[in-house]
């Protein structure tokens, strides 16, 4: 009874002006601790894992530590030797040759293999699982059937060319053929990530609008490219960022295929890391080239970024 | 990270175990270490020597069945790496404070490890150059930093020259006459050499060594003149005998085209066991049964000396962890290591040499060939490697070579540039 008075009362006279809000506040409050604590062990992870080794690798490639004995500060010594080492500058060369070429050729040919699965084409689960299997393949594996390919004398790529009268190529002893021969392995192997994504874009697309646009008498280039196409937005930019950043970690294929030879001439950023850190123990020199390296993929992840906006505000 | 490797990541991860684990000690367990049967403890033993398969820890478990005999209560905890790996088990062990009591690494690691404190000076345990077993005398300079010996030779790699009986006398040169100075090299190689439109399809001398890993060839040739990579821990190929070396071995491949730079065996053979190449490099170990015997028979093996024999050569050596808490166990196990049974084993495994006193008599030397003949040339042998800073330099060094081998550099350039480092 009482509960009920009170309820009648409440419901005639005018409600206190704070209870509400501080009621509000309280929930919200409480939604807020809510997040924090499921966000807890994320964070705990990003900062043992990611904050933490971040901060220690700048610290350590201000200097000397070779992983034994006393190290000391050097300032920024590493970074000015890393300005006059002809290997490293290569290795950068390549490492952004190898992004610039690979990245836009593998979303481009990614995208049109996504077009044709989508386009309702017999066998195309099968497809799909054939592109995508290089993915899960592990690197190495894929390494070693394209050194078999890349074989001079009983390799595929050689007797490809000998049925054409063309002569064998040295597709990994010829320093001009190295690295756009291992580009291509690159391509090769990520286009069924990129494959995939496109393809849930592509699903995504406004069903109605496609039919008002070919209702309005729009071909299909015209469809593709004015209504297909901006609606990609989002999936372009996830694809060009992953993209980026795994050609820029792009190891395995140097390591197994070419030892970033013949000299220089297909040798990589993490390849030149690797080779400093753990063959020289210069982990120091390592560490100021890792740093060089974090922030090369966090300017081409912003260059993309720009991209995207300026793309979708037009 | 699953897909591809971030040694910047590692780096990362390196970084926080050297910051943090600066100055521990060795985590290889306590216990008195002067009386082997109440020795107690562990001892962690890096033994590239012996694979992980079946048959390499068969026979390194003989090894510390031999070692429990005297240590009953000591453990060995062995570490199978591969020498590809060396660096990063030696380095991080090193780094997170949990050194190895036993160290197996290869001809060249010795000075940069031992200027950095991680090995003990075997002196302590009584060796000296004099009571060092004599067969492994001919890589003692390979042992030693600052006069004081650092490991014990457990095996050699020896890489002579061979060629083909019949290949020669297809081409009209006598079989029964290997050539001796360069001069001879290059014009049996031109001779021996065949090639359809371009395509080599006979190299008349093979390097044996893909893009990169010409290193071990230019020190075969330097030395044939005379000369070791290093003398006294300072470079020693920024000289005109460096020069030559080099520029001989470009004039082979870019002059008389004997061979294509970089070609290799897609299964690592050397050439000249495969039947590509009609001479070249070749190894210290040669399996007849999976050649078959009419090749084996058919090669001769050969060094080159231009001034003097040289043949070069690779090799296993063992230290003491200067962090072990049991340096006696821990020599005493390198001991065994060293014992011609053990050393044996290890050659088999690693299609080495033992490096032991009358290496030549035993089976697994007298089994093939190119054992040997490699067996009575031990006191030919030159090596890689000699100073501090060697596991920097070497890895550009090989791809420094390539660029002269390429035709893009010249020699004495390239040579001084690496000499500077």
């Amino acid at each position: 009874m009482t509960a009920i008075k009170t309820e009648v009362a409440g419901r005639t006279a005018a409600p206190p002006p704070r209870a509400p809000r501080r009621r509000a506040q309280g929930l919200q409050g409480s939604r807020k601790r809510a997040g924090w604590v499921m966000l807890a062990p994320a964070l705990v992870h990003a900062a043992v894992f990611l904050l933490l080794p971040m901060v220690m690798l700048v610290a350590l490639s201000f200097t000397d530590y070779q992983f034994l004995g006393a190290y000391h500060w050097v300032g920024i010594d590493n970074f000015v030797q890393l300005m006059s080492d002809d290997r490293w500058r290569t290795a950068l060369l390549n490492t952004v040759l190898y992004t610039v070429v690979t990245v836009p050729i593998a979303m481009a040919v990614a995208l049109l293999i996504a077009l044709g699965l989508n386009s309702g084409i017999r066998a195309r689960g099968a497809m799909r699982v054939l592109y995508y299997m290089p993915q899960v393949t592990a690197t190495v594996a894929v390494a070693t059937v394209w050194l078999w390919i890349y074989q001079p004398d009983v390799g595929l790529a050689n007797s490809v060319l000998g049925l054409f009268g063309l002569p064998p190529q040295g597709w990994l002893t010829n320093p001009n053929l190295s690295l756009p021969s291992l580009m291509l392995v690159g391509v090769w192997q990520g286009l069924g990530a990129k494959m995939v994504v496109y393809l849930a874009a592509l699903q995504s697309v406004s069903r109605d609008q496609l039919e008002a646009a070919q209702l309005d008498g729009a071909n299909r280039w015209q469809t593709f490219w004015n209504v297909t196409w901006p609606a990609l937005g989002p999936a372009h930019f996830f694809v060009f960022v992953t993209s980026t950043i795994a050609s820029f970690q792009v190891f395995d294929l140097v390591f197994v295929m070419t030892k970033g030879g013949p000299g220089s001439s297909s040798t990589v950023m993490t390849y030149e890391i690797y080779e400093n850190a753990f063959q020289g123990l210069q982990l120091g020199y390592a560490a100021a080239q890792s740093v060089v390296l974090v922030v090369l993929i966090g300017v081409f992840t912003l260059i993309g970024l720009r991209l995207q906006k300026v793309s979708s505000d037009v | 990270m699953s897909k591809r490797f971030a040694p910047s990541a590692v780096v990362a991860v390196a970084a926080i175990v050297a910051l943090s684990a600066c100055g521990s000690g060795s985590g290889s367990g306590g216990g008195a270490d002067g009386n082997p049967t109440s020795a107690s403890g562990t001892i962690r033993v890096l033994v590239p020597s012996y694979p992980a398969s079946n048959e390499g820890k068969a026979a390194l478990q003989k090894v510390i069945d031999a070692f429990h005999k005297t240590y009953p209560n000591v453990k060995v905890e062995p570490d199978f790496a591969t020498f590809a790996t060396l660096n990063e088990k030696i380095s991080t062990s090193i780094a997170s404070g949990q050194g190895y009591d036993v160290y197996v690494t290869g001809i060249g690691w010795i000075p940069p490890f031992a200027s950095k404190g991680v090995f003990k000076d075997l002196g302590e345990f009584g060796v000296t150059n004099d009571n060092l077993n004599k067969g492994a005398a001919p890589a003692l300079s390979a042992a030693e930093y600052n006069g004081k010996i650092y490991a014990v030779p457990l095996i050699f790699g020896p890489k002579p020259m061979a060629y083909s009986k019949k290949a020669f006398a297809a081409a009209g040169l006598d079989p029964s006459k290997a050539p001796q100075t360069w001069a001879d090299l290059r014009e049996d190689a031109i001779k021996l050499t065949k090639r359809d439109g371009g395509k080599l399809t006979q190299a008349g001398f093979d390097f044996w060594a893909p893009p990169t890993s010409y290193r071990q060839d230019f020190v075969t040739f330097l030395g044939a003149l005379g000369q070791p990579l290093y003398k006294d821990g300072k470079p020693n190929f920024a000289t005109p005998e460096g020069e030559k070396a080099l520029n001989e071995m470009s004039s082979l491949i870019n002059d008389d085209k004997v061979s294509d730079f970089g070609l290799a065996s897609p299964d690592g053979q050397p050439l000249v066991f495969t039947g590509k190449a009609a001479m070249g490099v070749a190894g210290g170990y040669i399996d007849c049964a999976k050649v078959g015997q009419a090749r084996c028979d058919d090669l001769t093996f050969f060094n080159l000396k231009e001034q003097d024999t040289a043949m070069f050569s690779g090799g296993q050596l063992a230290s003491v962890g200067a962090q072990s808490q049991l340096p006696k166990a821990s020599y005493d196990f390198i001991k065994l290591l060293s014992s011609p049974e053990a050393a044996s084993d290890i050659a088999k495994l690693n299609f080495g040499v033992p490096a032991v006193d009358g290496a030549d008599q035993l089976d697994v030397v007298k089994s093939n060939p190119a054992s040997a003949f490699a067996a009575t040339q031990l006191d030919h042998m030159v090596f890689e490697g000699g100073s501090t800073n060697w596991l920097e330099v070497r890895n550009n060094f090989g791809a420094q070579l390539d660029t002269v081998l390429l035709g893009k550099a010249d020699a004495a350039t390239v040579l001084q540039g690496l000499a500077s480092k």
